[in-house]
Order: structure tokens, then C-alpha cells, then sequence
């Protein structure tokens, strides 16, 4: 990983993890019949990467990521975290991001950030501390006091991340963190995601339906397809780093986005 | 917050309106006085029934009974609602039937409850409990479907218990839908309590309301009218009130 020029880490980077998916295949049951949602999907991601999954509705990349999580078992094949398998939920490896009002509406930000860690029964001025050091690594100090439906969408997902990051895991999943937002704040959350993952270290995983969100953040991105859903194309994104927005009207950045739109169209 | 207050102004200003329309029509004969009492003579009557001690246990009965009718419908009914609603299939069964049993006056009941428990307090704790626990088990399934499961997600992935997810998410998901419910579900058990005192009962205000009728003391009937709206009005009021304070929840 290339840290940011202009970032000074809050932390050293650390703790970063390392995924293996081996053969993995999710079959659903509904009603009598089987669908496969995901077929043999092998992946490997090295510490500190920022891989993005893309691909049409129903190829299985929020599957796989609620599977990355814990949330859900492979049927078949195996995922390892930091070379252990993941079968349930482990908030010491894994913090997740999820879409949009996923905030617990009736507590403040930083009793929302703290969540993870009183389920954990840790000290409330422990967790107050380090809810404190989390927001203002998402660059909201001072807002912790206040409740979801005072924040706008940008905020409410920087407090998301905040929750996500405040156990420090090595890997950190992003489930369409930004679907919901305009595009302006979009763009920004993009850049200010950039800057956290420089500061921290993780690996980070991100599904997101945005080709161009999928370029402009990622190491990688991984193309996948639907029926049964599989990988299709796995690029390496070349563009220097720190990311700009001149970028994204450059021939690097089209050729790459051109290649995954032709992948998603051939299978939609 | 002029609004608000023009808003506030013009809710008191119809209230006051109606008491002086109900004063005049009485003070001026427009309306027979022995039917209508005025205002000022009605909250007159009301003070003074106030100082009886003979009214004041009447309102202590019925009060107890209104409470233990709630204490017992709530709680069964809520465990109920909350067992439906846990269960898909068990829920797919059972609410079409709740739906037919709430849809049955319940006053038709009561002379059967007056057959099996008599004429007393049992009958008119059990009655309440019958007029109240339907509506307790419906609010409470639609609470606990209420929860997004969003929050039952986020609350597994940082691996939450069984026990911190009932306590953690589903009660304060649920929180501002319950009050709601209390609130409703005591409409309810005041007008079963008050409806079995006034059919046949010996004592409570219920009792004093009918008997104040049948013998044509209208003063006293008007005033018991208004102690019951009071009590009831205060009661809704104090529930909405913790309920605007957790409004923001549902979002």
C-alpha cells in the first residue's frame, strides 16, 4: 500500500488482513427450489488492499461479503481471514459497513459507535475514548452527541465507518456504503474513504453498483456475473495514488471502466 | 414558533368557546336547565363531589380496577404478541383469527362474565382484561414486525446475544410503537371497566355515573362526566408526551 502524500496517519498503519476464498458456492432454498447464488468463487486478497466487487443485481457480491462477515455460511468451499475460517460473526477480524440506516436511531453517534463494544461489556469510559478517537478519524469531532436524524446522509455513513472501524479489525466489508448519497457527496465520501483507509491500513472490501466509484477507490476491482453467480474478470487498477478527480476523464480510467461495463452487459 | 402559537391559542380558544356556548344555552334557558346544568354549577358540583369520601372510593375502585385489569392485559398480552409475531408460521395461523375475535363487541360478553365471576371486582378486572388484551396482542405483533431487520443485521455482525438483541434493538426499535399501543390499549380497558361498572356493579364511578342517571341528578351526572374525561384525557396525554420525545426513533 502507498500511504497519501498529504495524510499524516492518526495511527500506524497495522493490522492489516488477509482473505482467501477457496471454491466457495452459496445455494438458497426457497420453496422447493434451488437457486445457486454463487459457484465456485475463488479470490485471494493480500493485507492492506482495496478490492471492489462489481456486477449486475443478483451475481452474489453482497452474498459473498455477508458471508466474508460471518453472516452467512458457505454451502460449499471454505473463507479464511488472516489464515482462520470465518463461520460466524467475529468483530475482533471483521467490521462492517452496511447501506444506509443501519444507525440505531435512538442513540447518539457515539453511543452508535460504541455499540460493538458494549455488546463486549467494555468499560463505559473506554468506549467512550475510543468512539471519540474513531469519529475523529471520520472527521466528525464534536458530533458525537448528536442523534442519527440530526446528520445528513454523508455524516450518518461517516459514523457507519466510525462504528466499523472502532474495534480496529484487520478487514473491513462496505456493503454500498454510499448508494444512497447524491452524487456530490458521493465523490467526497469517496476521497474521504481513501484518506481513512491511507491513515489506517485495512483491507477493505467494497461492493458497490457505480463503475466509476468501483475504479476511482479500488487496488482491484472484481468483476462478477450473474446465474450462477462467479467472478468474470479480476483488474488490477494501475492509476497513481492519491486518486483525482482529472482522472476520471482519462484514458486509463475509461479503458478500465469501458472493460467492466462490456463484462456486466454481456451478462445482464 | 408564532405558528405554534396561534395554534395552541386557537385550540384553547375553541375549549373555552364550548364552555361558554354550554353556560349560556343553560343561563339563558335555551336549553332547560334541569337537563343542562350550566358550566360554573357542573364544576361546582364537581369540588364538592370531590370532598365526599363516599366519591373518593368510588374513584379508588375504580382506579384499582382499571390498574390491575392493565398490569394483567399488558404484560400477557404483549408476551402473546410478541410470540406470534416471532413466528412466521404461527403468525400466517393465528391473525386472522385475532382479527375476527376483535372485531366482536365486546359488550356482548358481559353478561356472561357477570354469570361466571358474579357481581364484584373479579368481574369487572376480568371484563377490562377481555376488552383490552386483543388490541395489546395486535400492537405489540406489529411492534416486533416493526424492527428493521437492518438492526437485527448490524447487532449479529458485531455478535450480539440473543438477550442483547431483545434488550439492545427490539425494545428501543420498538419502544415508540408500544407507547402508542399502551396508550390505545388503556381507551380500551377504561371503557370495559366503566362499561361493567355502569351494567351491574355496587360500587365505583362507573356505578355512581348510571345510578346518578337513573335518578336524574344531572349535576352530578355532568360532573362525574367530566372527572372520567379528565383522568382519561390526562393519562393519553402523558403517554403522547414520552411518545413525542421518542418520535425521532421511527425514522
Amino acid at each position: 500500500m502507498q500511504p497519501l502524500a498529504n495524510v499524516t496517519p492518526l495511527r500506524p498503519a497495522q493490522r492489516a488482513g488477509a482473505i482467501e476464498i477457496r471454491d466457495v458456492g452459496q445455494v438458497f432454498r426457497t420453496a422447493g427450489a434451488e437457486v445457486v447464488a454463487l459457484s465456485q468463487v475463488s479470490l485471494e486478497i493480500k493485507p492492506g488492499r482495496f478490492v471492489v466487487l462489481v456486477g449486475p443485481s443478483g451475481c452474489g457480491k453482497s452474498t459473498l461479503l455477508m458471508m466474508l462477515a460471518g453472516l452467512r455460511e458457505p454451502t460449499s468451499g471454505s473463507i479464511l481471514i488472516n489464515g482462520t475460517p470465518i463461520t460466524k460473526p467475529d468483530p475482533d477480524r471483521v467490521g462492517v459497513v452496511f447501506q444506509e440506516a443501519s444507525l440505531f436511531p435512538w442513540l447518539t453517534a457515539e453511543e452508535n459507535v460504541e455499540f460493538p463494544l458494549a455488546l463486549r461489556g467494555i468499560a463505559k469510559a473506554e468506549r467512550r475514548a475510543k468512539a471519540e478517537e474513531a469519529l475523529k478519524l471520520v472527521g466528525l469531532e464534536g458530533f458525537g452527541k448528536r442523534h442519527p436524524h440530526e446528520l445528513s446522509g454523508g455524516m450518518k455513513q461517516r459514523v457507519s465507518i466510525a462504528r466499523g472501524l472502532v474495534q480496529d479489525p484487520p478487514v473491513l466489508l462496505m456493503d454500498e456504503p454510499f448508494a444512497a448519497l447524491d452524487e456530490q457527496t458521493r465523490m467526497t465520501m469517496g476521497d474521504e474513504l481513501l484518506r481513512i483507509w491511507a491513515a489506517t491500513g485495512k483491507t477493505i472490501v467494497f461492493v458497490t453498483h457505480s463503475l466509476t466509484e468501483a475504479v476511482y477507490l479500488a487496488d482491484e476491482v472484481v468483476v462478477m456475473s450473474a446465474r450462477p453467480g462467479r467472478i468474470v474478470d479480476h483488474l488490477q487498477v494501475s492509476l497513481p495514488r492519491p486518486r483525482t478527480y482529472e482522472m476520471l476523464s482519462g484514458d486509463v480510467f475509461g479503458s478500465l471502466r469501458d472493460r467492466i461495463w462490456r463484462h456486466i452487459r454481456k451478462s445482464a | 414558533m408564532s405558528d405554534r402559537w396561534t395554534i395552541s391559542l386557537g385550540r384553547i380558544a375553541i375549549v373555552l368557546a364550548l364552555f361558554a356556548l354550554w353556560e349560556t344555552l343553560s343561563r339563558f334557558g335555551v336549553v332547560n336547565s334541569r337537563l343542562l346544568p350550566s358550566a360554573s354549577d357542573t364544576f361546582g358540583t364537581l369540588a364538592d363531589l370531590l370532598q365526599r369520601s363516599s366519591v373518593r372510593s368510588d374513584l379508588a375502585v375504580t382506579a384499582t380496577e382499571v390498574l390491575t385489569a392493565f398490569a394483567l392485559a399488558v404484560p400477557f398480552g404483549g408476551l402473546i404478541g410478541f410470540l406470534i409475531a416471532e413466528n412466521r408460521y404461527f403468525a400466517d395461523v393465528v391473525k386472522p383469527l385475532l382479527f375476527f375475535a376483535f372485531s366482536i363487541p365486546k359488550s356482548i360478553f358481559l353478561p356472561m362474565f357477570i354469570l361466571v365471576f358474579g357481581v364484584g371486582f373479579s368481574q369487572k378486572v376480568g371484563f377490562g382484561f377481555f376488552s383490552t388484551i386483543f388490541i395489546v396482542i395486535m400492537s405489540t405483533a406489529t411492534a416486533v414486525e416493526s424492527v428493521r431487520v437492518e438492526y437485527l443485521t448490524v447487532a449479529r455482525s458485531y455478535g450480539a446475544t440473543r438477550a442483547q438483541t431483545a434488550w439492545r434493538v427490539y425494545l428501543p426499535s420498538m419502544l415508540p410503537v408500544l407507547l402508542e399501543a399502551l396508550r390505545i390499549s388503556m381507551i380500551f380497558n377504561l371503557t370495559g371497566v366503566i362499561l361493567a361498572e355502569m351494567y351491574a356493579s355496587r360500587d365505583g364511578i362507573g356505578h355512581q355515573i348510571a345510578s346518578w342517571g337513573e335518578n336524574f341528578q344531572m349535576k352530578q351526572l355532568l360532573a362525574g362526566v367530566v372527572m372520567v374525561a379528565a383522568i382519561a384525557i390526562a393519562f393519553n396525554e402523558i403517554i403522547r408526551w414520552v411518545e413525542t420525545r421518542c418520535s425521532h426513533w421511527r425514522t
